[in-house]
């Protein structure tokens, strides 16, 4: 059985929406972001300024790696800001790039999550792989 | 990490800027103010050797000392006095002053004096003391309690910040080691300095061992010049210690206080080794082993 592919979709209509995303302030605590991870059931975070420009991303593999290496106290390491612990320049996608071309660049960079981004920097949506691999074969979501 | 300096003084007294490269600052005088004639004594001589030793200074003293052991000890001179003797002191010598002060309504009036104000250790994370030395609109110099560890006064600083204090300096002044001890735990410096706001070192409250002798605190003084030397090689931006001319007989922290016949000695060491520490960062570069951490 052969399932119909979608390959003239858009990232920005299988992106997530903001609502649906961690989206921190650059003063959050890692603390308080893992929470709000831990609330999305997704393995980021994404970190903006007051204009909702993208600073960096944070991931359950940044955070799993920097447990290893970092070795201070938890509480040490909890009231650190997140962005310390963040990647500062995340792989990021355009709204109204291909869905197929953004799939093929996840698998790529090994990656399951791109911020969407505008010509400005600006964080516009997330494309999750799951949704996306559904959308590209016509699951229906 | 944006690095803030804090710039001490307002009106005709001197300007005493505390931060990185900056040269290393004093924050001193008697713990208590006892009298207008004894602090100005005490503000003459250690102005003439802050002159001599070419550092960069500011008068503390306070008019209330809210968090002594015994119902018997001296409590202060009071608000209104207390005051009045730094504000005449500031016009006298030319130097910003800072006082603590321990009562959230108190914060008006030591602001409108002082050109620094200073939130005591024991009070560090009390919301309403945080806000009210914010309200100021002064420097605020913020020690570390004694049971905080350095990374959680990020907390205060976030709550200094929260009503638009952005100029903070940093204190440790040591750390509970089971009862009646403290010790210094000389990473505080770089950990508290990771939130961009300079860090200072209060010696003669470090080797302080709190309530030892039964109703007033013991200290251990010999040790000040080993910790000064200690804490400014470990990045300092200012030196916080209290001082005065007859210790035995000073009506606050006795045990404590340095004899300012040594304060000279130690300042000049204390200049040394920062100048030294600043050349060797020149040289060598920024601290910066290990970096991935």
């Amino acid at each position: 059985m052969s399932i119909p592919k979608n390959d003239a979709m858009l990232v920005n209509e299988v992106m997530m929406s903001l609502d649906q995303v961690p989206v921190i302030d650059k003063k959050v605590i890692l603390k308080e972001a893992l929470e709000k991870m831990g609330r999305s059931r997704l393995g980021i975070a994404c970190i903006v300024d007051e204009s909702f420009k993208l600073l960096g991303i944070l991931t359950d593999g940044d955070i799993r790696r920097n447990l290893l290496k970092i070795q201070k106290p938890f509480s040490a390491f909890f009231v650190d800001d997140a962005i310390v612990h963040a990647i500062i320049s995340p792989t990021t996608v355009k709204p109204n790039v291909s869905l197929k071309d953004a799939v093929v660049l996840m698998g790529e960079m090994q990656i399951w999550d791109l911020p969407v981004v505008d010509d400005q920097g600006h964080l516009v949506g997330l494309l999750h792989l799951h949704p996306a691999i559904q959308a590209l074969l016509g699951i229906p979501q | 990490m944006e690095k803030t300096t804090v710039e001490v003084g307002y009106g005709s007294v001197a300007r005493v800027k505390i931060g990185d490269r900056l040269p290393l600052a004093f924050i001193g005088g008697p713990c208590a103010i006892e009298s207008r004639k004894h602090a100005f004594k005490m503000a003459e001589s250690i102005n003439e050797i802050c002159r001599r030793v070419n550092i960069p200074w500011i008068y503390k003293s306070c008019y209330d000392k809210d968090c002594r052991s015994s119902p018997d000890s001296f409590h202060g001179i009071g608000v209104d006095d207390g005051l009045r003797i730094l504000s005449d002191i500031r016009d006298e010598f030319s130097v910003p002053v800072v006082s603590d002060f321990s009562e959230p309504s108190w914060a008006v009036a030591t602001g409108e004096v002082c050109d620094l104000v200073q939130i005591p250790a024991y009070l560090c994370r009390q919301t309403s003391i945080l806000r009210a030395a914010a309200q100021t609109n002064r420097p605020v110099h913020l020690k570390k309690g004694q049971f905080m560890s350095p990374w959680n006064m990020k907390n205060s600083v976030r709550k200094l910040e929260a009503d638009g204090c952005n100029q903070i300096i940093l204190a440790d002044r040591g750390t509970f080691m089971g009862y009646s001890m403290l010790v210094n735990d000389m990473t505080c410096f770089p950990i508290m300095a990771e939130t961009g706001y300079p860090v200072c070192f209060d010696a003669t409250h470090s080797i302080q061992m709190p309530t030892s002798m039964g109703n007033i605190s013991g200290g251990q003084r010999e040790f000040i010049p080993y910790l000064v030397r200690a804490a400014t090689a470990c990045g300092i931006n200012s030196l916080f210690m209290e001082v005065h001319d007859d210790p035995p007989n000073a009506l606050s922290d006795a045990n404590t206080v340095l004899d300012i016949q040594y304060l000279e000695n130690i300042l000049g060491q204390a200049k040394i080794v920062h100048e030294t520490r600043l050349e060797l960062l020149d040289k060598y570069g920024e601290d910066n082993v290990h970096p991935e951490k």
